[in-house]
């Protein structure tokens, strides 16, 4: 179902293909209500150690999730990544077989959007350069970084690829979607070590729709600066300090709490928030998040989720008040509000976030008029990156225990902190945010500037 | 039935070997030094219950090919779902022009055809059949959420879930390796939230085997309920640890994470490539206390680890990785004896064909010591006992980090309040000399991996420890 041109690049799925194929298999097997999500892509990517390339890799996928709704209403599923006729007839029959189980007390729809208009995206398709130039570029990426300083021996972690890629969604009432892209992304993470001192590493990451458009330098030149500003390193003791997360950190933080502006985690019961949180005050007067997969930023931002309904821009906390969950179709119909185009696509249908805007809340000043006086005296630390957030976040709890790269600052001198862990719970946090520093940074996951926050506990070994 | 039928796409067996010899002749004439190919056909369930409901059944099922292609030190891996003839050699030829290579552009020839299958697979054909049917599958989860409801207290939410992963393998190699395996894992999950006020704790429990279809029925949902339960039960009001440095008693099984995280991802060659292990070239050194003998095998009945080849079709092996404290050898895959000189363990491993393998760890367990628990937690004067341990990581400069689920202050050798929010931090090196003392209880547990090559199946174990000082982070 997916094709191929002589070079083995996959020029895309047909949707009118599928959906005939589709339609004549249910009707063969008396399938009368389906849906399906379908995605191919090809990639390359290359990795180098000193010069040398140390791996390249291809790769061509594709898949499909179907969902059938059976004669009592029930939702069935099924995903495979063989197209073939008999795969597809596999999945279909498979699905049928599944919704025998389906949850009588949640059922998904269509969603009522999935015919909308979608926003227009501003995504150039770009042919990709191969996998020679690729290493070509990656190699001199690696030589320039290794030829920054003296201490950078190694850069252990590094990768160039590139993406072309193809989302369709159809259902059997007519809706059919489609979306290609293609997308490129470099990541350096180098490793430092001066003698009779600890290895020390930081990293940079850049993504663009094409190789091409990569901001190499960028890349190489913050890869270089972070690592080299962890060269001179102490160990903290332990306390309660005044933090600045970077934007990358604060961003990474807000995502892994996002069950908080979860209707689906809050129909299950494991968010933090309830059906009656809507309205109340969850953070400080100045804060303002929005979840906007179309911001410009967003670098291979989908134009419809798992259900077909169109991304949007959707005003999370204004003014530090919960104004919306992210929403699937059958989250919005239990809230009574139309889907917010934040779907997965299954018999229990997920909801996730796209991309966050952090910003302050518009007249509010973001209390940036009061950060002077953290600034003289006590000692600051600033968040650069948390690590294992798998590990050390509770999202059903609040609570977080995290590792992290960061300085500490006393009178504007920052030193690399050696080794520690900050911990707290993120409800505390958002109201113990004293005010926003910078221009907001765009960053993958998200638009935000760095975030001042009072009195939270970070564990050193000094 | 859903969960049994088999897949309908083809079997992977010594049919193949016609086409797999085109291919491997083909990359081997074209000048590459090693041709592998990797076939695979995989079928999974997932079933999910909250409550007292089915909220999810997802079936899936797949197939696809990896094919890696080496010249001297390089490689170049070409994955596709395309397993058609032409679909293949695309492949083949993508890979092999990684390297600046293409068919007939060499005379190197070399390649003696493949010898008969090795087939690890031909007494586990009926396994998928063997399992419980989605019927069953259901019955069992909602036994596992019913024990949650009547054994627990204030609980808010309670999931139990089961993954079945079926995948049939075939590798071909031109150096003569050609063999075919049939893999089953299963596991069952069960996790509460608990709360009451402003009080919260989330707990959960995985349990998994490899190899046994009748898992799902002997696995005893009333003593996992039980279990989950009465973790929530203790940390629903618990206080926040207090940070800082202090010894640490570890509880066996899950516990093993911490060498695991700590040391074991140092002694994997991929780490000896990248020059990010500190224990390079500390091969017959002391790098740990001499309590600690430290084993990766994959041949444990049942473990979730086990394998009866690894993904570049050679036999598990039982691997001492450290011996009294002395590092004997590192976990090796293809090419981590090419590029490290460390020879192969049985160690290459991948998630699917979409990642080509690398040298990943299996069942990794601290080996049993002469004392007691009891005599463990009875030398320190203060300081954390973890009972229950959560997911943790290693990082590039080997600092790990791992996550205390269910934690006590051990005050005058004698466990008293139990404490919550703990994360331990370290270093390998400067951790694995403190492990002093070593307990007679060791325990295995199933686990999942994340590194270069995917998400695999492993075990982690050890007995209980004692780390003499570690970092702990709270509040």
């Amino acid at each position: 179902m997916s094709n191929t041109n002589s070079t083995g690049a996959a020029t895309g799925l047909s949707a009118e293909q599928l959906r005939s194929s589709l339609a004549s298999i249910a009707a063969a097997n008396g399938i009368r209500r389906w849906d399906l999500g379908a995605a191919c892509s090809t990639d390359i990517s290359v990795q180098v150690d000193r010069g040398e390339p140390k791996q390249m890799k291809g790769a061509q996928r594709s898949s499909i999730t179907v969902r059938v709704w059976n004669e009592a209403g029930l939702v069935g599923v099924t995903s495979t990544s063989d197209l073939s006729e008999a795969g597809l007839e596999r999945a279909l029959t498979g699905a049928k077989e599944a919704s025998a189980f389906g949850n009588a007390d949640d059922i998904p729809a269509f969603s009522p959007l999935a015919t909308a208009p979608l926003a227009p995206l501003d995504q150039p398709i770009h042919a990709p350069q191969g996998i020679l130039r690729l290493l070509d570029t990656l190699k001199g990426a690696e030589q320039e970084l290794l030829a920054r300083h003296d201490a950078i021996a190694t850069v252990p972690y590094n990768g160039l690829a590139e993406r072309s890629s193809e989302r369709i969604y159809l259902n059997s009432d007519g809706a059919c979607r489609q979306q290609q892209l293609s997308t490129a992304s470099l990541y350096l993470y180098a490793r430092a070590e001066e003698a009779g001192r600890k290895p020390r590493s930081a990293g940079a990451v850049r993504l663009a729709y094409g190789a091409g458009d990569l901001d190499v330098a960028g890349c190489i030149n913050e890869a270089a600066e972070r690592t080299i500003s962890h060269l001179n390193y102490a160990p903290i003791a332990t306390g309660h300090y005044t933090c600045v997360f970077s934007p990358e950190a604060f961003l990474d933080l807000i995502g892994a709490f996002s069950g908080l502006f979860n209707a689906r985690a809050v129909l299950d019961g494991v968010s933090l928030s309830n059906r009656e949180s809507i309205g109340e005050n969850l953070a400080v007067p100045f804060l303002d998040i929005h979840d906007n997969g179309l911001h410009p930023g967003n670098i291979g931002a989908s134009a419809f989720d798992g259900e077909g309904t169109p991304t949007q821009r959707l005003a999370l906390l204004e003014g530090g008040v919960l104004r919306n969950f992210l929403h699937s179709e059958a989250t919005a119909r239990a809230f009574g509000v139309k889907p917010t185009g934040h779907a997965g696509m299954g018999a229990k249908v997920s909801v996730g976030p796209d991309w966050f805007e952090v910003s302050a809340t518009p007249g509010s000043g973001g209390g940036q008029s009061g950060l002077e006086r953290f600034k003289v005296g006590e000692p600051i630390v600033w968040i650069d990156s948390l690590s294992a957030l798998h590990a050390g976040v509770k999202a059903s709890q609040g609570s977080f225990s995290l590792p992290f790269d960061g300085w500490l600052i006393q009178d504007g001198e920052p030193r690399s902190i050696e080794a520690a862990t900050v911990a707290g719970d993120i409800r505390q946090v958002l109201k113990a945010i004293v005010g926003f520093e910078g221009e907001a940074k765009i960053t993958p996951d998200g638009l935000c500037p760095m975030v001042w926050v009072e009195g939270l506990s970070i564990t050193g070994e000094a | 039935m859903i969960a049994t039928a088999p897949p309908t796409t083809g079997v992977l067996d010594s049919h193949w070997s016609p086409a797999l010899e085109d291919l491997l002749a083909c990359g081997r004439s074209a000048g590459a030094d090693l041709v592998e190919v990797f076939l695979e056909r995989t079928d999974h369930l997932g079933v999910l219950a909250e409550q007292d409901t089915i909220t999810s059944v997802t079936p899936a099922f797949g197939m696809g090919a990896g094919i890696r292609v080496f010249l001297g030190k390089r490689d170049g891996f070409v994955s596709t779902n395309d397993l058609s003839p032409a679909g293949l050699r695309r492949a083949l030829e993508q890979a092999l022009g990684m390297l600046g290579l293409a068919p007939g552009n060499s005379s190197r020839s070399g390649f003696e055809g493949l010898p008969a299958l090795r087939d690890f697979g031909a007494s586990k054909r009926d396994w998928l059949q063997r399992c419980p049917e989605l019927k069953e599958a259901t019955a069992r989860l909602l036994e596992g959420t019913d024990q949650l409801q009547r054994q627990g207290n204030h609980l808010q939410a309670r999931r139990g879930s089961y993954a079945r992963d079926w995948q049939e393998v075939l590798i071909a190699a031109s150096d003569g390796t050609f063999g075919r395996d049939i893999r089953l894992h299963q596991s069952v999950g069960l996790n509460v939230l608990a709360a009451d006020g402003e009080h919260r704790a989330g707990v959960g429990r995985r349990y998994g085997t490899s190899d046994q279809p009748d898992d799902l029925r002997r696995w005893d949902a009333t003593a996992s309920a039980a279990e989950v339960c009465a973790s929530a039960g203790t940390m629903l009001y618990a206080d926040y640890v207090e940070a800082g440095q202090m010894p640490a008693v570890l509880a066996n099984r899950f516990g093993g994470v911490i060498f695991h995280e700590a040391c074991g991802h140092l002694l994997e060659t991929t780490q000896v490539e990248r020059g990010t292990t500190p224990f390079a070239e500390r091969v017959g050194e002391v790098i740990a206390h001499e309590a600690v003998t430290a084993i990766d095998e994959g041949l444990t009945g049942g473990a979730f680890g086990s394998l009866s080849m690894d993904d570049e079709g050679m036999e598990a092996q039982r691997t001492v990785l450290i011996q009294n404290g002395v590092l004997q050898r590192f976990i090796s895959d293809r090419a981590g004896e090419l590029r490290t000189g460390h020879s192969r363990t049985g160690s290459g491993r991948r998630q699917s064909h979409t990642f080509a393998a690398a040298s990943r760890m299996r069942n990794t367990f601290i080996d049993a010591g002469p004392h007691t628990p009891e005599e463990l937690i009875a030398s320190v004067d203060k300081g954390l006992y973890c009972k229950s341990m959560g997911g943790g990581s290693v990082g590039p400069t080997g600092q790990f980090n791992f996550a205390v689920e269910e934690g006590y202050l051990i005050e005058n050798g004698q466990l008293t309040k139990p404490v919550k929010g703990a994360t331990l931090i370290g270093e390998a090196k400067e951790v694995m000399p403190r492990i002093s003392m070593c307990a007679n209880d060791l325990e295995l547990a199933a686990g999942f991996c994340g590194s270069v090559s995917g998400s695999i199946f492993v075990t982690v174990g050890q007995p209980h420890i004692k780390v003499d000082s570690i970092t702990v982070g709270g509040r």
